[in-house]
């Protein structure tokens, strides 16, 4: 795939915009935020059990607002971009995942309940 | 710039992502750069989310989550951060099409949305001062300021940024330059949506279950 030089709005990071596809992220991450919410102001289920859906459909919308506002997909001009990202979320998982369970279990093995 | 002999590789000359000889990209590197850049930027969040999640119990008497939170005012931010985040959608898409008039009203509508969301933003710190639920209060309070108004501090440098854009197309209509900022700043912009996707559910949502 060769594109223009002397035309930077022909380069293909231009091209990727999609009004459709920025109409799309915008009405389904308004609709499951509100969706949330009325899950927790109707308590729908036990505050473990509503935590776990609001964090599955919080990780629903970040990867439809990855595809449609940022483009990562596995072609040419965006495989780097989805690469690096994907390269990045052990990251994620390890400094947020990781420190929560650390001191929680510090939390069990060391406060021991009816003394503190 | 094109000849690529095996046997003389200049290591000075070599580009990166020369692999189709197409020469020298600058929007392509630099917009890679800038992910990688916005990648870093999202790890300052992961550690403050992990904060977040360890001194979320800790309110030391003071006042709770349930206290403080009011998630509806939350959801009409939300609404306000991501049709910022549209509008500024649409302007690339009057981007691609050369449209320098739908360029600048993308930009001014998701920049009047910023301005409306750092005013929500302004008002309920106000009222948590007027409450008495300063940072310096609990362990609590201190990481969920902090998480907030790192994302408020975001939302602040993409409106100056969001400015100096406004002037520079206004003034050297889609250069080269001009084009890889504003795809930048489409990377910036947006990723604050995906924060906020976080920070609503994890803190705002989370907080009165």
């Amino acid at each position: 795939m060769s594109h223009g030089h002397d035309n930077p709005l022909d380069h293909p990071e231009v091209q990727l915009a999609s009004p459709r596809g920025y109409l799309v992220g915008y009405v389904f991450a308004l609709a499951m935020m509100i969706l949330s919410l009325g899950l927790v102001k109707s308590h729908a289920l036990p505050p473990a059990g509503l935590m776990t859906v609001l964090s599955i459909i919080a990780l629903v919308v970040i990867l439809a607002q990855l595809y449609f506002l940022f483009h990562l997909d596995l072609s040419e001009t965006q495989i780097w971009h989805t690469v690096a990202l994907v390269m990045t979320v052990p990251l994620f998982i390890m400094a947020v995942g990781l420190t929560i369970w650390m001191f929680y279990t510090l939390h069990m093995r060391t406060m021991i309940p009816g003394l503190g | 710039m094109s000849s690529h002999s095996a046997e003389s590789v200049d290591p000075g000359k070599v580009s990166l992502w020369d692999y189709e000889h197409h020469g020298h990209d600058p929007i392509s590197t630099r917009t890679l750069g800038f992910w990688l850049y916005m990648l870093s930027d999202a790890m300052i969040f992961a550690a403050l989310f992990a904060a977040y999640g360890v001194y979320v119990r800790n309110a030391a008497g003071g006042p709770t989550e349930a206290d403080i939170i009011h998630p509806i005012y939350a959801m009409w931010e939300s609404v306000v951060v991501f049709t910022s985040v549209f509008a500024y959608g649409l302007g690339m898409a009057a981007l691609k099409k050369g449209n320098r008039a739908g360029v600048i009203n993308g930009l001014l509508a998701a920049f009047a949305l910023g301005l409306v969301f750092l005013g929500m933003e302004y008002k309920e710190f106000a009222d948590l001062i007027a409450d008495g639920a300063v940072p310096q209060r609990s362990g609590f309070l201190s990481a969920y300021w902090t998480i907030v108004l790192t994302h408020g501090l975001h939302m602040i440098f993409g409106l100056l940024w969001m400015l100096v854009m406004l002037f520079q197309v206004m003034r050297e209509g889609f250069t080269q330059n001009v084009v890889y900022r504003l795809i930048n700043l489409r990377l910036f912009w947006h990723f604050q949506a995906i924060i906020w996707v976080c920070v609503f559910t994890f803190v705002y949502l989370k907080g009165v279950l």
